[in-house]
């Protein structure tokens, strides 16, 4: 095959370790045989935890919001990338599936809804419908620094995410939990791999897409999503579940990616919340 | 036709293809004229994300069977690109992701302006938009079933025409969600009857034909479709647009495919 005209920033070859045919043949579906629903009839778990477990649903859910906001940008013409969130997509949604079922298996819990005020939604709303319109301009003439940007934001949102799954088996000490938690740790850990090769890599050819990403990624909210969740359940995540000392290990982690060092997001967003969620 | 999205998303899975004979394709490999459609089918399949993209700046990817659906349809149309990636390379046609990203390049101008046109269309007119977008999907995907049938038909061959037939399976899931979706969005607003129906009779073209050369949707519309056989599955697909509501009388698929000159009898 003659290698086609393609202006890219990026090198030519692919991480070494990650084949997104191999994550595709290899996706990991339903889990609902695996829950073990009934265990949480004679052990049901704390209202705190279901809390947490709604959110992260909720989180995990957003996939088609990132995909949104991803595919209006360059970033929709990598198909190595394009790709791997097919599949991504696909195992995300199998995740909230999983978590859903654990809370309805709850009945007597009543998730807290986000009842932001009304300006404050309609405000939502509207950022909503202008995103993907200010993207699709902004992001077009970016060019490919902007798939690092979005490497590294799956990244983040997947540490951050994962440490919160980690801290939730540990903390509610239920075993039918924790073994939920680990096989859907597990599926997220492929997820962590792909993110975190493309970032480092990505960031690594580009200074000027280190630059786009420090920019952009201060903006964002933490965990992604966030921004449609109520204040207080997101101090929660980031500060009772997620401890201090996570926080750290998150922003050291940022730190290592090239171009990414003393941003801090982790902890400015913990900080963020809890402010938001004093008012 | 009712649409269960559950029932769906459990039994959503890539097409399989290990089980069948690939080796028939060296005892009896596809012409260079069917390894062309088939090129064509494969590059459309694997395009489909761009098309999700198109669908998901508009409001509808917040609802919950929308949402679930996408998420299942656009992983089928990836694995019927793999499949079919797997008979071109049988043939020593290499499709990789490099190649794809090329065209997705070459597609530059022309492609930066859809997602911002559809999000300031959709945005606008809202909820009728995702009217548009479900009719759409369902012509989209009637037409690629069609298209699947005809070749597993005029191929008769032992590996690929099963595969296509299992190919067409997904497809037809696809076009009941798409449906379903459509008729009970027109039904419930004259705009969305309107606007739906202005889109499809002013802008409807044969799926691929954004992401393809002229020459190559031509070869494959002549491949597919010519004779009486292939004018008989279009009217068939036409009667299933013109049964939506406010879709009656057109002849979408018909009207497109006349621009390529057709071998067609006579009215």
């Amino acid at each position: 095959m003659t290698r086609p005209d393609v202006s890219t920033a990026e090198p030519a070859s692919p991480p070494a370790g990650f084949s997104v045919h191999e994550f595709a043949r290899t996706a990991r579906g339903s889990h609902r045989a695996e829950l073990d629903l009934d265990a949480y009839a004679t052990r049901p778990l704390e209202a705190g935890a279901l809390e947490m477990v709604a959110l992260l649903e909720r989180l995990e859910r957003g996939a088609l919001s990132y995909l949104r906001s991803v595919l209006v940008t360059p970033t929709h013409k990598d198909a190595r990338v394009t790709g791997f969130l097919v599949t991504w997509a696909y195992e995300k949604f199998w995740v909230a599936d999983a978590l859903e079922l654990i809370v309805a298996a709850h009945p007597d819990f009543v998730p807290a809804t986000a009842d932001a005020p009304k300006l404050r939604a309609a405000r939502h709303a509207l950022a909503e419908r202008l995103e993907p319109i200010r993207e699709s301009v902004v992001a077009n003439l970016i060019g490919d620094d902007v798939v690092a940007v979005h490497c590294a934001a799956g990244a983040i949102d997947e540490w951050i995410t994962a440490t919160a799954y980690e801290r939730l088996a540990e903390f509610t000490d239920h075993p039918v939990f924790a073994a939920t938690m680990t096989r859907l740790r597990d599926v997220k850990r492929r997820h962590d791999t792909y993110f975190t090769d493309e970032a480092r890599r990505r960031l690594a050819a580009s200074p000027a897409a280190g630059r786009l990403a420090r920019r952009r990624l201060r903006r964002a909210s933490w965990p992604l999503g966030a921004v449609d969740e109520p204040p207080p359940l997101v101090a929660r995540l980031l500060g009772g579940l997620v401890i201090a000392s996570d926080l750290v290990d998150l922003d050291a982690r940022v730190d290592a990616l090239p171009g990414l060092a003393g941003l801090d997001l982790v902890t400015t967003a913990a900080q963020g919340a809890r402010k938001a969620a004093a008012r | 036709m009712a649409f269960d999205i559950d029932q769906y998303t459990e039994t959503s899975e890539g097409v399989t293809w290990e089980d069948l004979d690939f080796g028939a394709f060296d005892t009896t490999p596809l012409g260079e004229y069917t390894l062309r459609t088939v090129r064509y089918m494969c590059n459309v399949e694997y395009h489909t994300v761009c098309y999700l993209r198109d669908l998901l700046v508009t409001p509808s990817h917040k609802e919950r069977d929308v949402n679930a659906f996408m998420t299942m349809w656009n992983r089928e149309e990836y694995w019927h690109g793999e499949a079919l990636a797997a008979v071109l390379g049988r043939h020593g046609i290499t499709v990789d992701y490099d190649e794809l990203k090329a065209a997705r390049v070459k597609l530059e101008w022309r492609d930066k302006l859809a997602p911002l046109r559809q999000s300031i269309m959709g945005n606008l007119v809202g909820d009728d938009f995702v009217a548009v977008h479900m009719a759409w999907g369902a012509a989209n995907e009637w037409s690629a079933t069609a298209a699947y049938r005809r070749l597993a038909t005029l191929e008769q061959h032992p590996a690929l025409s099963p595969l296509l037939k299992r190919i067409g399976q997904q497809e037809t899931r696809h076009t009941a969600f798409y449906a379903t979706q459509a008729r009970k969005r027109l039904e419930k607003s004259a705009l969305a009857r309107k606007l739906t129906r202005l889109a499809l009779a002013k802008a409807w073209r044969p799926v691929g034909s954004s992401i393809s050369d002229e020459e190559d949707l031509d070869h494959v519309m002549k491949h597919l479709f010519n004779g009486a056989d292939g004018l008989a599955e279009i009217r068939r697909i036409d009667t299933n647009i013109a049964k939506l509501p406010g879709m009656e009388g057109l002849t979408i698929f018909e009207t497109a495919l006349r621009r390529h000159e057709m071998d067609w009898p006579a009215a």
